[in-house]
């Protein structure tokens, strides 16, 4: 087991309800304890999955029992599956050494579709973004997903990314074996090209 | 000079709509302001707009007829302006009036006196001069509803008047919104026919004034909503559905309605009690902005009276003449005496209707 | 979920704290366990069920809380270690059996479990169960860990065996759904054969004496308890100040005693046996400090017990401050965090909580605040309640007599929200659409000449609607009954219900249907799908226009996400964007602006609707409202028959 940097290593999975970001902070709490690490995960849903904004915290440690909330301003790192839940999250859990990897693909809030409120242009959230935390992963993941055949794998394609960031003690063979686990080996085949492209879309970010 | 920054903040059409007309109760079901959006909705012969529109250069508060803003006689008086004809009180402009009938076989019992509408809408569709004729036809609960007829079956199925309002003006406005331009005829009451007026005048509806060949205008006595009526007939123990309804002229004092079970009359008082309260506040008998106008004849119940008003009601009048579709005489003095009488005292009762209302 | 016999004992494991209760009354023994669903709770019946076979236990969705509560009491009775698993609504539903059972007393061990939902994530309220122990004085557990609440589990059916009574065990939803290590303990070799002895009846009579019996169980536990190790203090012997606290909220409290860096000053007693409070270990702490917070959701529930104690022993404890939800310190609603206890903790102690550069944060805030748009809740996209309550909306209004809406719980109670049109005028709790409307209907001899329409959904129909519905039929009320009958129960997870006919376990059930039911009771009833809104209004608007009696309406179209499952939605949608109206008079973004589905948007650059493909399922429902036809359905190809 390696030494973490810092304990405990908080990260935030955030998105809107339905784009599996349950699945993602699960793969990744299954991925760290195999690992040996002691993880816990909180998941908000429920009503939350009804179009609301959702999120999961990820908190690990190497021996330390944690609560399943992050303190404010505290992540280590925030992984959004739609870019402007990634900048409502920054607000809460941000600090200039976050490490931001999102999604850039929108979807529109009822109220945006409605015409009662604006969705920011892209570049004014990818600027407000990047110039408030230490790197941003700005990443066309919902359009690789759509490549691989299902939008749904944006969120597998996410946590390529964040494995290649080289912000978590463990790879891209622990997360694959997470999602083994998980899923049967017929679905196994796009789950591991998607944490390839993740990778790929990481590094090349 | 900069008017249009002295004009007050815009208020949104539709909230002007329900606010002056259907809140108030005026509304009386013509149909000016369906078929043009999907906020404005229709069923069982009530109108109505659950969701706000946001606009405030709509057009179905401009078409409205029973709009109380504009001052009335102003308000036909700059129609009558713009469809080149003249304003003149209390029957409007007339060229010719006629008394007569359609002698075809196939118009009776089914048509209103003597057929003479069914017969100018038939001959219209038939030679091409109008591509389909806006009517209104019994639809579901027995409740009126717009429709279109393109041939002379269909305009047969729609024979018959109905006094309830029926929304028939959304169909004109759907059929006006329509990829095609073949020119359309409308058949309206005269609140239908003074905003099938407004159609053609108004500056942001060029499908109007360019596609509605043919206005023919009816006589009203009085308009009726659809549910006060069926609960009316309800009541009084009239079963099934409507298939013919009249109000015969004066002295007869009754509304006579005709079922599967035969001819029932109930006195008018009672339908007085149910009509439109915006009926209340109309002061043409005759459909005065119709290109011709047709109604009943005072003491010949086989007949019609036209009132034809402008060069297209002219040429189709003189068609149907030619084609010996109509049986025409010219009308008799002393009924066109009766008739402006009637007319004038129907303005006279709307103006008062309306001093009252504005004085509180 | 997963079957859970099959995990490894010894080995640590990812558990969902509701996956760890299962696992828990797996190891003690559980032979009966029944639920009904609702968030936070659902996967602990889940689990169960999924591990029914492997276990060869008997597990069952009821129809309602209190019959599942009943079903595991008869299971008690006859020697079976058995449980009933709600979330803390259900525990008002059950109440009335639960104030007589602690009365009769119990045989195999029995457990209540409560999930709350502090904060109303996804609950219509944030009702605080703990108090149905103190109520029906009960002993109450609350762990505060996925790896306690497996313990708790074991040790709540050994306590209700020794002392013959339920026990109740109290999780939340921070805790309901948290995934941590758990290290699963071994199964039962095997479980007792269900017996009653007919000589053995359970009652409550005689009431008072049997009431005294239960106050000695009740203090039979608290000994118990104190020994079970639940209970834990950490921090100096003599602290600045004392912080009592339980579930996640002790985990709270020593996160914020660390990042304020006053873990020498602040002692932690952690407790995870609240009802009855351990006397003897309070009244030590509360001896060693000058100075008490209070750290738990939602109510001041050992804060107060605390307090009463404490008066109790005044005169030998001297003068002592307590600080928490009386004083403000911890918010009396909502859920705490360890923001919320830094500061308390701070405000206390004089400290500062460290943060981060302050310029950053009022940056990020004005950024957020120009940019980060609310994200409103709503019906998912091709949901069939999205057009039930459009036809509502329409109906009422051309109605035109300010019609009504009594609304239920499920999904549909979003119909408060602009996604349902506004179109809910009321929403309490299972069943009190018709109750309601049953009582609106009454006052037409009063000059009420308001309609009433009450929606309730198919679950919810055989949940608790029914006796308001017979109500309502036998003194002749006036409304119109709507049951939107999406073929599941929807809100909580597509559990199975009476309507459905499948079962917890898969295994086969009878399928009552809710008209079968109506029809049995007279009421008359029609069914139509929602997805065809002229059919739909036409036959709402006609049942809104009779009066008289009940009358009701099916809207059964299976939910939309079911729907997914089972192979997708018809359609592939577009919007012709020559034939788009826009923004002018004659539309004015009719689809996107009032209809609000989240898969049509208006694309402001083009000036026209859109699709977004991503988003869209396709129900093919928006091509009925677009006036110009401009949306278009194209049957997909690949469309399951």
């Amino acid at each position: 087991m390696k030494a973490l940097d810092q304990e405990p290593l908080d990260l935030i999975v955030t998105g809107v309800g339905g784009q599996g970001n349950v699945l993602a902070s699960q793969v990744l709490g299954r991925a760290l304890l195999a690992a040996g690490y002691q993880v816990t995960v909180g998941e908000t849903y429920g009503l939350s999955q009804r179009g609301g904004p959702v999120m999961s915290m990820v908190r690990v440690t190497q021996e330390k029992v944690m609560g399943p909330v992050i303190p404010a301003h505290s992540a280590a790192a925030l992984v959004s599956l739609e870019p402007l839940e990634a900048l409502r999250v920054l607000g809460t859990y941000g600090h200039p050494g976050v490490v931001v990897l999102t999604n850039d693909r929108p979807l529109l809030p009822l109220n945006v579709i409605a015409g009662a409120d604006r969705y920011p242009e892209l570049a004014e959230l990818k600027q407000a973004l990047s110039e408030n935390c230490a790197k941003l992963y700005w990443l066309p993941a919902t359009e690789t997903a759509l490549t691989l055949g299902n939008p749904i794998l944006a969120n597998v394609i996410m946590l390529g990314a964040l494995g290649a960031t080289g912000l978590l003690p463990i790879g891209a063979g622990e997360m694959e074996a997470a999602l083994g686990a998980m899923f049967p080996e017929s679905k196994m085949g796009v789950n591991r090209r998607a944490l390839a492209k993740g990778a790929e879309l990481a590094a090349a970010a | 000079m900069g008017a249009a920054a002295e004009l007050p903040a815009a208020e949104a059409c539709l909230d002007r709509l329900l606010s002056q007309v259907i809140a108030e109760g005026l509304c009386v079901a013509c149909g000016a302001c369906l078929g043009l959006c999907p906020h404005l909705i229709f069923l069982d012969g009530r109108v109505a707009a659950p969701d706000a529109c946001g606009l405030s250069e709509g057009r179905c508060i401009d078409l409205c007829p029973l709009d109380p803003a504009p001052e009335p006689a102003a308000r036909r008086q700059r129609l009558h302006q713009a469809l080149g004809s003249s304003y003149l009180p209390p029957i409007g402009p007339v060229q010719q009036a006629w008394q007569g009938r359609a002698p075809a076989a196939d118009l009776q019992g089914k048509a209103q006196y003597g057929g003479v509408v069914s017969e100018l809408l038939s001959l219209a569709l038939e030679e091409g001069l109008v591509g389909e004729a806006v009517v209104t036809v019994a639809g579901q609960r027995g409740a009126p509803q717009g429709a279109r007829a393109r041939n002379r079956q269909e305009v047969l199925a729609a024979a018959g008047s109905i006094y309830a309002g029926g929304g028939a003006l959304g169909e004109l406005n759907r059929a006006l919104a329509e990829p095609t331009d073949h020119p359309l005829a409308v058949v309206g009451l005269p609140c239908q026919v003074l905003a099938a007026a407004n159609m053609k005048a108004h500056p942001r509806y060029p499908a109007a004034a360019q596609r509605l060949g043919l206005v023919v205008g009816l006589f009203c006595t009085m308009n009726l909503p659809a549910r006060a009526l069926r609960g009316l007939l309800k009541e009084e123990g009239v079963q099934g559905p409507v298939l013919k309804s009249d109000f015969p002229p004066p002295p007869a004092g009754v509304f006579q309605v005709w079922t599967q079970a035969g001819l029932r009359e109930l006195p008018i008082a009672k339908l007085r009690d149910i009509r439109f309260p915006g009926c209340a506040f109309c002061p043409d008998l005759t459909a005065e902005l119709a290109d011709l106008s047709v109604g009943a004849c005072e003491g010949r119940p086989g007949l019609n009276t036209i009132l034809v008003r402008t060069p297209a009601g002219a040429a189709l009048i003189e068609r149907a003449r030619e084609r010996g579709r109509l049986e025409l005489e010219p009308a008799a003095a002393e009924s066109m005496a009766h008739l402006k009488q009637a007319a004038e005292n129907k303005r006279a009762r709307a103006a008062q209707a309306r001093t009252e209302r504005q004085h509180g | 979920m997963a079957d859970l016999t099959k995990l490894t004992p010894g080995q640590r494991t990812l558990l969902q704290g509701n996956e760890a209760i299962a696992r828990g009354a797996l190891e003690a023994g559980v032979s009966l366990a029944a639920a009904y669903p609702g968030n936070p709770s659902s996967e602990i019946l889940e689990s169960l069920a999924d591990s029914a076979a492997s276990a060869g236990i008997y597990v069952e969705w009821s129809a309602n809380e209190k019959v599942a509560l009943e079903a595991a009491a008869g299971a008690s009775f006859t020697g079976l270690r058995a449980m009933a698993s709600m979330k803390q609504n259900g525990v008002n539903v059950c109440q009335d059996f639960i104030c007589n059972l602690t009365i009769s007393g119990t045989k195999g061990g029995i457990v209540l479990v409560t999930a709350d939902d502090p904060g109303s994530i996804s609950s219509t309220n944030e009702q605080d169960a703990r108090f149905i122990a103190k109520l029906a004085e009960l002993p109450l557990l609350e762990p505060s860990t996925p790896a306690e609440c497996l313990a708790m589990m074991r040790f709540a059916f050994e306590l209700s065996e020794q002392i013959g009574n339920l026990v109740v065990l109290r999780s939340i939803s921070r805790l309901s759904h948290t995934r941590a290590g758990v290290t699963p303990g071994p199964l039962p070799a095997s479980r007792p054969r269900p017996y009653w002895d007919p000589k053995v009846a359970w009652h409550t009579l005689p009431t008072v004496p049997r009431h005294r019996v239960m106050l000695e169980k009740l203090a039979q536990a608290g000994r118990i308890m104190s020994a079970a190790g639940f209970n834990a203090y950490r921090g100096p012997e003599r602290p600045e100040l004392l912080v009592i606290a339980s579930a996640s909220s002790a985990l709270y409290a020593g996160e914020a005693r660390d990042r304020l860096g006053v873990a020498s000053r602040v002692g932690l007693l952690k407790l995870g046996c609240t009802w009855p409070l351990d006397e003897a270990l309070l009244l030590k702490h509360l001896a060693s400090t000058e100075q008490i917070l209070f750290a738990e959701e939602v109510d001041p529930f050992i804060e107060d017990g605390v307090k009463a104690l404490y008066a109790q022993h005044a005169p030998e404890l001297g003068v002592k401050r307590f600080f928490g939800a009386a004083t403000g310190h911890t918010p009396p609603v909502g859920e705490l965090s360890p923001d919320v206890l830094a500061s308390a903790l701070g405000q206390i102690l004089g400290r500062e909580p460290a943060t981060v550069d302050p310029a950053y944060l009022e940056r990020v805030a004005e950024r957020v605040a120009a940019l980060v748009p609310p994200r409103e809740f709503g019906f998912c996209p091709g949901c069939p309640h999205r057009a039930s309550f459009w036809a509502m909306k329409q109906v009422l209004a051309v109605d035109g007599r300010d019609g009504l809406v009594s609304g239920d719980i499920g999904c549909y109670s979003l119909a408060m929200l602009p996604t349902g049109f506004k179109r809910a005028n009321a929403v309490h709790c299972m069943g009190s659409g018709p109750g309601v409307a049953g009582g609106l209907g009454q006052l037409r001899g009063q000059g009420f000449t308001q309609p009433v329409i009450t929606t309730v959904g198919d679950s919810t129909f055989f949940h608790a609607a029914l006796p308001a519905i017979i109500n309502a039929r036998w003194n002749r009320s006036d409304f119109v009954l709507v049951v939107l009958d999406n073929s599941a129960t929807a809100m909580t997870g597509f559990q199975p219900h009476p309507g459905t006919g499948q079962t917890a376990t898969g295994r086969e059930g009878t399928q009552l249907d809710p008209e079968t039911v109506l029809k049995a009771l007279g009421v008359p009833c029609q069914v139509v799908d929602p997805y065809d809104m002229q059919a739909t209004q036409q036959a709402l608007y006609d049942a809104v226009q009779a009066s008289g009696g009940v009358r009701a309406l099916i809207l059964r179209r299976v939910c939309a996400l079911v729907q997914n499952k089972r192979g997708g939605h018809p359609y592939t949608m577009s919007v012709d964007q020559d034939k788009c109206r826009g923004q002018d008079c004659g539309c004015h973004r009719f689809c996107s602006r009032v209809f609000r589905c989240p898969g049509l948007f208006f694309d402001e650059a083009a000036g026209k609707a859109m699709i977004d493909p991503v988003v869209c399922v396709g129900c093919g429902v928006c091509t009925q409202i677009c006036p110009a036809g401009a949306i278009q359905a194209e049957p997909r190809k690949e469309a399951a028959a």
